[in-house]
């Protein structure tokens, strides 16, 4: 003891006068602890006491008090998915991901399945799988593990997570901006129930499973947000001829105006336009504009080309808002 | 809210006998567990536990006692924390306490914790690694007395 004897300790306290007034200030935080101590594990404390009665120091121990730790079943699910996740109608392998955490203190394995008919949306995603990740956070069906309830439920060790992927079909009734919630429950595979609960001798380690504060089943939601788009095409045409006027006599000129509109929170892919030339007429070579950016008949770098039969404009990936305009002329014979 | 409290003074006495020394300390450790009632009152019950979990917070009790016939001086109780114990408070009973595994001791308020930045942080009750208690009179003989501390199991 290199300390003088400082600190208010007296002895000859009053019975339990510190244990009341502790206990009367007392407000029991019931905090979701982070797995802890390991279950299985036991607790010793040994106080010591050093004095002197006159013949020297003596140390003494009191006696060891041993308490097991219980296993604490707890986990928490949480959606990976920063926002909703863009699908369109009747697409299949739609991926939402979350990540499943034992915030338990012992291995546990976990039982996983989806909710996707809780309302607060506009459809139900029709879950096909779920599927465990590999490791490497990426949905891949080929490497990671398909997951049957009761024969995979992945085995966590305390504060271990795991990212599981829940693939989904959209349903092909939905519309642009449709919203699909589906969310993911992982329970222990031990039991389940309120805060408190124990299933005895079930523990890791020989102890109690004890129901910690997420009532060992844990839920998260993630979305799907349909992102759809659809193409209206207007064509109109004007004749000039050379007599001035607009009668569609031979040799009069007809330009064909065709505007292709997008609309919806999507976007469409490959749009392309193409138009059959009239019979009776004779395409003015070199004609085709896209934008009023005249386009060459060839098949080559520009959007726009002619095979003696059609024109034919690939527009590409046009989203939703925006317009195409496609110009072409023919003659009539 | 309204708090109840229900405490088993029987409990809190020594459940060893006192050894044959002259001077023996005894060692209980209780768990604090909170029951909400029908009314939602809450009660706390003091019970001794044979098994914990994370976050259970336990009550540890030193009762001491001079059986001898001579006053023991420089008395000193010490007790380490166990490691998957954090330290909550001590009461009214201003332990000395460690944060450095026993070497250097003082009052919680006055020691401070090295960061990495080189700056020094206030000590919390988390840091503590010993409790200590050094006694300024000797402990007569036949005198007796009981020191609580409390913590929770990580």
């Amino acid at each position: 003891m290199t300390t003088a004897p400082v600190g208010g300790a007296k002895h000859r306290l009053p019975p339990s006068c510190s244990i009341f007034a502790l206990l009367a200030a007392l407000a029991l935080p019931m905090q979701a602890q982070a797995a802890g101590t390991r279950a299985g594990s036991t607790i010793s404390n040994t106080a010591s006491a050093s004095f002197d009665t006159g013949a020297g120091t003596t140390t003494i121990d009191s006696n060891q008090v041993d308490l097991l730790v219980d296993e604490l079943l707890d986990v928490t699910v949480d959606s990976s998915n920063p926002a909703d996740v863009p699908t369109t109608p009747g697409a299949t392998g739609q991926v939402l991901t979350f990540s499943v955490t034992n915030n338990g203190n012992g291995v546990e394995n976990f039982v996983l399945s989806t909710i996707a008919n809780a309302g607060g949306d506009n459809y139900d995603p029709v879950v096909a799988q779920i599927y465990i990740d590999n490791g490497d956070g990426v949905f891949d069906a080929g490497t990671d593990t398909l997951y049957t309830p009761g024969a995979n439920d992945p085995e966590l060790d305390p504060d271990e997570s795991v990212t599981v992927f829940v693939v989904a079909t959209t349903p092909g009734t939905v519309v642009d901006g449709n919203r699909g919630i589906v969310s993911l429950v992982a329970a222990a595979v031990t039991g389940t129930g309120a805060p408190g609960a124990s299933f005895a001798g079930q523990g890791e380690g020989g102890g109690d499973a004890v129901v910690g504060s997420t009532g060992a089943d844990g839920t998260d939601a993630g979305a799907f947000i349909v992102s759809a788009a659809t193409v209206t095409l207007v064509k109109s045409a004007v004749i000039t001829n050379p007599l001035g006027t607009a009668d569609p006599i031979p040799g009069a000129t007809i330009t064909y105006t065709i505007v292709a509109t997008v609309a919806g929170s999507g976007s469409v892919n490959g749009l392309a336009i193409t138009d059959n030339i009239p019979a009776d007429t004779s395409y003015v070579p070199g004609s085709i504009t896209l934008g009023g950016a005249p386009q060459s008949d060839a098949v080559d770098a520009d959007a726009g080309d002619y095979n003696g039969t059609r024109i034919n404009v690939a527009l590409g990936t046009v989203a939703g808002g925006q317009t195409r305009t496609v110009t072409f002329q023919t003659t009539i014979d | 809210m309204r708090t109840a409290l229900f405490l088993f003074l029987a409990a809190l006495l020594p459940t060893q006998a006192l050894a044959a020394n002259q001077v023996a300390l005894a060692n209980d450790v209780f768990v604090e567990r909170v029951s909400t009632d029908a009314q939602g009152k809450q009660r706390i019950l003091l019970e001794e536990p044979k098994v914990v979990v994370p976050g259970d917070r336990l009550v540890f009790v030193l009762n001491y006692r001079n059986a001898g016939a001579q006053p023991a001086d420089k008395f000193v109780i010490t007790n380490p924390l166990p490691a998957a114990v954090s330290f909550a408070d001590a009461g009214d009973t201003r332990p000395l306490v460690s944060i450095d595994g026993g070497r250097g001791w003082g009052q919680l308020d006055q020691l401070t914790v090295a960061m990495s930045d080189g700056t020094r942080r206030a000590a919390q009750p988390g840091d503590v690694t010993h409790i200590r208690w050094a006694f300024q009179k000797p402990i007569p003989a036949g005198g007796s007395g009981k020191l609580m501390f409390r913590g929770v199991v990580k």
